[in-house]
């Protein structure tokens, strides 16, 4: 039986031996060395080696590993065909699939923070890439193609025309950015946003909203959406709906919130009333995100 | 001999960074110098919303040095305008990373209003005399204007790698005016008066991070503080309504001063069968306190006073949030995620008992509202023959809170979607999501309580549909077209008053096209059209929406319908490549909103179902024109000439025929206003000349 053993063992060493050697063999005639690729593609090379990849200093990165074939993979056959993009090489282009492309970049970054949940990523699952936004010949920050808002904007067209609306974050002025309140490389909470919930996300700008108020509103306090829309409304306030309306579609009672405003209760009308003119309801109950007010009805009501 | 030792410490202490200037390093930078003429008619603050464009030179300046070990990055824009912005980072590449930044930019809401209070911008307005003046020229004149200014700093380690750390805090100042309206009796009665309320908020944050990277596992602590401090947390002023001899001011309360902080562990573990499991377990915890007023001025305008059963508030609330994730990819054609969402707030504040023997109840308590989410559900994506890739998810979520009408809602979320890469140049996608929202009606049981009928939107029963198709077309490397079109529908099912259904249409055109190296063309149109439909009851006595209408008890309706078309289109002409670019861009928004009001009663004389109707709702036209041109003097120097038009047109039946002052304040339904968001109509003029040097 241990005479068995050690034949197998035996087999088994000399097999692996073998397997090992060739693919060492393999690999090293595989690959080229950057210094081959630079002949035919110098803009790339240089971009490349002014580019973080090429840190020495930095354990892991291509310079420390394959230079160019670390993300491209091995060049010979490549080189033997004469090249020609994608001939032989992962040339990065709209024709590789997303997943094989990334996996690439993974092979490294995946070992970081910022790419912990990637694989929760709703970019992922629609078959982005990172090298839909990121190349690393670019030599711009983060090694980006183009810069947030703008960056984004290039799929997210629907949110640049909101972003154009009169009541708006100052997205246009660079103030704010697609990146404060998402991360485009996967998060937890719901369409990619930094926090777990809405109403955390805009407290962090909106630190005055986050109470604990004596009065809540409790719309407000289950999430800031049921009556703003962060990307752009045609409404002040980034509200979805322009008030009275917005308010009486909750608010219908006896007396002023379920009476019908018109045209005539305007500034021009026959009857101006205070709760249609200028910012109707809001006019008065101006602290309707929560109020610290004395009791019913001014603080409850949100009037004081 | 003292000072040669002297300097050999020095030299010694200096030695570690030697070498920053020792290895081959690049050190490049720009900067651009940019002169603004400006002209401006009508409204500024609409105009300089968020920018503080003026008369005046602009400095902006890029620093970047990096050698193999060490870098540094410096950024400064409008240096020395209420929008300046600085950002200095530096570090060892591979072992740490630290930022400082200063940034700051205004929110302007309306130049130039007026009021007849004194001692705007502090927390106690009066006016001189008897009565307020109500001759609006001798008003003084203020900004509604708020400041950012935000600064901080941070520092990241990854010389430890797979472990990291990071430190960062930052510091947030607001100050200025913000609008605000009081009704100066009892709530939704007679006169309503605006006052500028002081903005003085602090708000500091601290976060801690450190965690772990190395596959298979990934795991983080992290500790956020947060502080908020408002140093007004009253806004007193004199009542006008208040009746002879009463001196006591009246009250508006400010946000109190809050604390928050949130400890979250998030953790990742790779699994057999290409899979992964993640995890998200966070606690929170927010708290306030504010000093309780103990009186109000009454409907006769004199002072009630109020007992409480504490004088002071503290509130607390505490959450908690737990994610589950598992994602699994474990053949080549199929991915996969299943989740659990836990989410939950506890209210536990005080509560407050209020006595006022002059109301009916004599105590009010204040309710504490919390709720709790749980969501779970599963995705699945399929890559299918012929390179068809099919996405579906399902979701589950339950919704309870403390809130008597609707306390729980159960949603049932279904999403489909189909894309096609079959060809290289072209990807059309469609795709159907419908969440089906059920909800539990705990509210009135008697049809004669207007609350039996009434269902709120947020949290009533619905149906939602929308319907999505687009497609990428990039025919040519130079050539790059999307078309994006979607359909929403909501109706909210069981909703008798309130809202109804809800419609909006959106379609969206983009693209750019390069013509060899010569002019590069871009464009993008959108139209949307948002349609929705509430159905209200106005009555004084009979609730019940079934009863037969009379002048004071009736049903109406309003149909809100916006449109909305944006367009725009640009060039870089490259006149002389390398040389001489021409940039040429015209942008172009417009809404039109409209109210159709229905009243289900017999039209009063003069009325008719047409004229009640509103057709400037917040309607507006924002158009603009830029040429520029840029030229390369010689290598580095560039200089740019340009000229800017734009154009803001606003109409709206809130805000058309403004007054400061209506009918006998501050008595019956009068008011005095200080033209907040009056007229935010602007046309300008913009002529810059820059030079940009790039070493």
């Amino acid at each position: 039986m241990g005479k068995r053993i050690s034949i197998f063992i035996s087999v088994l060493f000399v097999f692996l031996s073998v397997l090992i050697t060739q693919s060492s063999v393999k690999g090293d005639s595989q690959y080229i060395g950057s210094e081959a690729c630079k002949d035919c593609h110098g803009d790339y090379y240089k971009s490349f080696i002014k580019s973080i990849h090429n840190k020495r200093v930095i354990p892991g990165t291509p310079f420390n590993r394959d230079g160019c074939e670390s993300c491209h993979g091995p060049g010979a056959q490549h080189a033997e065909k004469g090249g020609g993009r994608g001939v032989a090489i992962l040339a990065f282009g709209r024709k590789v699939d997303a997943k094989a492309k990334s996996s690439m970049c993974l092979k490294c970054h995946e070992e970081s923070k910022q790419m912990a949940f990637w694989d929760m990523s709703k970019h992922r699952s629609a078959s982005i890439s990172c090298d839909d936004c990121h190349t690393v010949h670019s030599m711009k920050e983060k090694n980006l193609k183009a810069m947030d808002p703008e960056l984004c904007f290039g799929c997210h067209t629907t949110i640049k025309i909101r972003a154009n609306k009169q009541s708006r974050h100052p997205i246009k002025e660079g103030k704010t950015r697609c990146h404060d309140c998402h991360d485009p490389h996967g998060s937890f909470g719901e369409k990619m946003v930094k926090a777990d919930g809405v109403n955390d996300l805009c407290y962090k700008c909106h630190a005055e909203k986050r109470g604990p108020f004596m009065w809540q509103h409790p719309p407000v306090e289950e999430n800031c959406l049921n009556c703003h829309t962060p990307h752009g409304s045609n409404h002040l306030k980034l509200l979805t709906s322009k008030p009275p309306l917005l308010c009486q579609s909750c608010h219908d009672e006896s007396r002023h919130p379920g009476t019908i405003y018109t045209r005539s209760q305007t500034f021009q009308g026959s009857a101006p009333s205070n709760r249609m003119y200028a910012r109707a309801c809001l006019n008065c109950h101006s602290n309707i995100h929560g109020s610290v007010g004395p009791a019913f009805p001014r603080g409850k009501a949100q009037v004081r | 001999m003292k000072s040669k030792i002297m300097i050999f410490a020095v030299i010694l202490c200096l030695s570690p960074f030697f070498d920053i200037f020792a290895e081959e390093s690049e050190f490049k930078g720009e900067i651009t110098l940019t002169g603004v003429f400006r002209d401006i008619n009508g409204d500024e603050a609409k105009f300089k919303e968020y920018n503080d464009l003026r008369n005046g030179a602009y400095g902006r300046l890029r620093l970047n040095y990096d050698t193999e070990k060490y870098f540094m990055d410096f950024k400064a824009d409008d240096i020395a305008y209420d929008t300046q912005n600085y950002r200095l980072g530096a570090g060892m590449w591979g072992k740490f990373r630290a930022n400082i930044y200063y940034n700051e930019f205004p929110h302007n809401f309306t130049l130039g209003s007026r009021s007849f209070y004194q001692g705007i911008g502090g927390n106690y307005l009066t006016y001189p005399g008897a009565a307020p003046n109500l001759n609006v020229s001798t008003w003084d004149e203020f900004d509604y204007s708020i400041e950012r200014k935000n600064y901080g700093g941070g520092l990241k380690l990854e010389m430890l790698k797979p472990f990291y750390f990071n430190v960062s805090a930052s510091r947030e100042e607001r100050e200025g005016l913000y609008p605000i309206g009081v009704s100066l009796l009892s709530p939704g009665g007679p006169a309503l008066e605006q006052l500028p309320m002081p903005i003085d908020y602090t708000t500091t944050n601290i976060k801690l991070e450190g965690g772990y990277a190395k596959k298979p596992f990934f795991f983080s602590l992290s500790y956020f503080y947060s502080q908020f401090q408002n140093d007004n947390n009253m806004l007193f002023f004199r009542n006008p309504s208040a009746a002879p001899g009463v001196t006591t001011p009246d009250i508006f309360t400010l946000p109190p001063d809050n604390h928050y902080f949130k400890l979250a562990f998030k953790g990742a573990m790779k699994l057999p069968m290409n899979s992964k499991f993640s995890t998200n377990l966070a606690f929170s915890r927010a708290k306030s306190e504010a000093d309780l007023i103990n009186y109000y001025i009454n409907n006769a305008g004199a002072v009630t006073l109020l007992t409480l059963s504490d004088p002071k508030f503290r509130g607390k609330i505490d959450t908690q949030n737990y994610n589950f994730v598992l994602n699994s990819n474990p053949i080549s054609f199929l991915d996969g995620k299943a989740f659990y969402k836990h989410y939950k707030t506890s209210n536990k504040s005080d509560e407050i008992i209020t006595t006022d023997l002059t109301a009916t109840p004599p105590t009010v308590v204040n309710e504490l509202f919390d709720y709790k989410k749980d969501a779970v559900g599963a995705e699945l994506g399929f890559r299918l023959p012929a390179k068809l890739y099919f996405n579906a998810f399902y979701h589950y979520i339950i919704t309870k809170r403390d809130r008597e009408d609707i306390p729980e809602n159960r949603d049932n979320l279904y999403s489909v979607e189909l894309r096609w890469n079959g060809l290289d140049f072209m990807v059309p996608k469609v795709g159907y999501e419908r969440l089906h929202r059920r909800a539990k009606f705990e509210g009135s049981i008697d049809p004669n309580d207007i609350e039996f009928w009434v269902r709120r939107f947020d949290a009533a029963a619905k149906i939602k549909d929308t319907y999505k198709a687009s497609l990428d077309i990039s025919p040519l490397e130079n050539l790059n077209f999307s078309v994006v079109y979607k359909h929403k529908k909501t109706d909210y099912e069981n909703t008798i008053l309130g809202l109804i259904d809800e419609k909006s249409d959106l379609i969206n055109i983009d693209g750019d096209f390069a013509i060899g190296k010569f002019v590069k063309l871009f464009g993008y149109f959108g139209y949307e059209r948002i349609n929705s439909n509430q159905v209200q009851r106005q009555f004084t006595t009979a609730a019940d929406p079934r009863t037969a209408p009379t002048a004071t008890n009736f049903n109406w309706d309003a149909k809100q319908k916006e449109k909305e078309y944006d367009y725009g289109t640009g060039a870089e002409i490259y006149v002389i490549p390398k040389k001489l670019t021409l940039v040429l861009q015209h942008d172009y928004v417009r809404s039109n909103g409209f109210v159709d009001y229905t009243v289900f009663r017999a039209l009063n004389p003069g009325e008719t179902q047409d004229n009640i109707d509103i057709p400037n709702w917040d309607d507006y036209r924002l158009q603009s024109y830029m040429i520029k041109v840029v030229y390369n003097v010689v290598k580095g120097l560039s200089l740019t000439v340009g000229y800017a038009y734009e154009r803001f047109k606003y109409n709206d039946a809130q805000y058309e025929g403004y007054l400061y002052t209506i009918g006998p304040f501050p008595t019956g339904s009068s008011a005095a206003l200080t033209g907040a968001y009056s007229k935010p109509s602007y046309s300008t003029n913009l002529v810059f000349l820059g030079a940009t040097y790039k070493f």
